[in-house]
């Protein structure tokens, strides 16, 4: 455990020592800012109050955010460590695959959470500059939060599993953003496939109907177990391919 | 040294990767006190065979054992007891070198005190004073060579891996770290690659010659050289390499 400590403060140091975490905040504050923007200039034209959190937790900005974010935040959580060599001199310390991989992806997901940090802010710079809003229900607005979270680890999970399997940063992006924009299409299919069964599938797999869910304040129990699921299953297939390593 | 613990035992080991054999069983012992070098052409096995000894890569079948564990089974006990310098000696880049043998101090098990105490220690013995504070991508070959060196050492490891130590170093850098390693092979083994001829003939024990994956001789350098037909050790290392592989001396085969 303790070298998991160790492991993970070197992931978070490394994020905020280079520039990635600078670029990815950037980026990441630039799509919410326009998203802001437009919510802003639509609820000072009269629009409903449940539009704040369908728009924090659902537009297309929060999406393009989420399947850009995820892969500049784990395309070089081995990829490089690969590239430089120094995968060789972790791997021969004393330290787990297990403990190398969570602590990657803790570094990932707690750097993600913070990103969203400044997101909390938003409702009350609404009210500082006059936008009139009727009282905020806090309900929708955590269960979007959670909902956040729990894609997110979901996201990052994939990507992390991506950067595995290059050593070309690029390309673990690429394919990380390329497994994500399958997954997210896959939320059409409720809309245009003719079997039923397809249908409750990709109902149960559809991120954008799971957001519409928590931004309405409806946390289903059976979308939470699928996300902690999924993303333990994405660590261990990764914790896996990292020890299979060694006998390639 | 004969009666010295076998601190590495390398029985018959195989490696094979998708297109090609490394090792086709290789076979020998390193004991604690030894200075002991690999040798070999490029493709030899000599990067191969000290990756499974740090426990990088598994055998594809032979029994392998450091420290008397099996690197296969007992792959974290391994790496307890074992300092590894990679060929190209890959660090972080980002950060100062105090920072980096700090974390690397943490993740072997060192705390506090002791780890304050062996930084101060390897800072010293690796000559990294005036560079502990620089950040590592601005460091020398050289000086990058040292930094691996000092994390080899932080947590006393009983045996030492080290690949090609000596490569792309200047002369005065090899002589700061040919003295390093010479005073490092008390109360443990060092086991290091190199295509430095010269050093290995004057830095080790006993050297390991490989040839397309087997071991072409395991002697002393003097010993080598008295057993060939004329001229000097890199005469005998160019005969047994050039030369179809086999055992020179069925009776040091086993690193006797």
């Amino acid at each position: 455990m303790s070298a998991f400590f160790q492991l993970w403060g070197r992931e978070m140091a490394s994020y905020f020592r280079t520039s990635i975490a600078y670029v990815v905040g950037t980026f990441f504050l630039a799509i919410a800012g326009v998203s802001f923007w437009i919510l802003a200039t639509h609820l000072a034209q009269g629009a409903a109050e449940g539009d704040l959190v369908a728009n924090l937790f659902g537009s297309p900005g929060y999406w393009l955010a989420m399947l850009i974010v995820t892969p500049l935040l784990t395309m070089r959580l081995f990829a490089e460590e690969r590239r430089m060599g120094t995968l060789e001199m972790l791997l021969t310390a004393p330290v787990t695959e297990t403990s190398v991989v969570l602590a990657k992806f803790a570094g990932a997901y707690a750097t993600f959470l913070l990103l969203w940090v400044p997101t909390l802010a938003f409702a009350a710079v609404l009210r500082r500059v006059g936008v009139h809003l009727p009282p905020l229900d806090w309900g929708p607005v955590a269960a979007g939060y959670l909902g956040t979270a729990l894609v997110g680890a979901f996201f990052l999970a994939a990507g992390l599993l991506c950067s595995l399997l290059t050593r070309h940063q690029a390309v673990a992006a690429m394919v990380c953003l390329a497994a994500l924009g399958l997954l997210l299409s896959g939320s059409l299919l409720p809309f245009y496939a003719h079997a039923e069964s397809i249908r409750q599938v990709a109902r149960g797999i559809s991120a954008p109907l799971h957001m519409m869910d928590f931004a309405a304040g409806i946390v289903d129990t059976r979308t939470v177990v699928w996300y902690l699921s999924a993303t333990v299953l994405l660590l261990f297939v990764s914790i896996r391919i990292l020890e299979a390593r060694r006998l390639r | 040294m004969a009666d010295a613990e076998r601190l590495i035992e390398v029985d018959n080991l195989v490696r094979r990767f998708p297109r090609r054999e490394a090792l086709a069983g290789l076979s020998f012992q390193i004991r604690r006190g030894e200075i002991a070098g690999i040798l070999g052409p490029n493709g030899s096995g000599k990067t191969t065979t000290l990756r499974i000894l740090a426990t990088f890569l598994s055998p594809t079948s032979g029994r392998v054992r450091v420290a008397g564990f099996d690197t296969t089974t007992h792959s974290l006990d391994v790496r307890r007891r074992i300092g590894y310098l990679p060929e190209n000696v890959p660090l972080y880049p980002e950060m100062r070198v105090n920072e980096f043998l700090a974390f690397r101090g943490r993740i072997k098990g060192l705390r506090g005190a002791r780890l304050a105490a062996r930084l101060r220690d390897v800072v010293d013995q690796c000559g990294l004073g005036d560079s502990s504070r620089r950040v590592i991508g601005t460091l020398s070959r050289g000086y990058r060579q040292r930094v691996g060196l000092a994390d080899c050492l932080l947590h006393e490891p009983e045996v030492l891996l080290l690949d090609e130590p000596l490569a792309g170093l200047d002369p005065a850098q090899v002589r700061i770290v040919r003295d390093l390693l010479q005073g490092l092979g008390t109360g443990r083994c060092v086991l290091f690659s190199t295509h430095v001829l010269a050093e290995a003939e004057q830095l080790c024990h006993r050297v390991l010659i490989l040839n397309e994956g087997r071991l072409a001789a395991a002697d002393a350098p003097a010993q080598l050289v008295q057993s060939g037909e004329g001229g000097g050790f890199e005469a005998a290392f160019l005969r047994l390499t050039t030369l179809p592989p086999k055992v020179r001396n069925p009776k040091k085969r086993n690193g006797g």
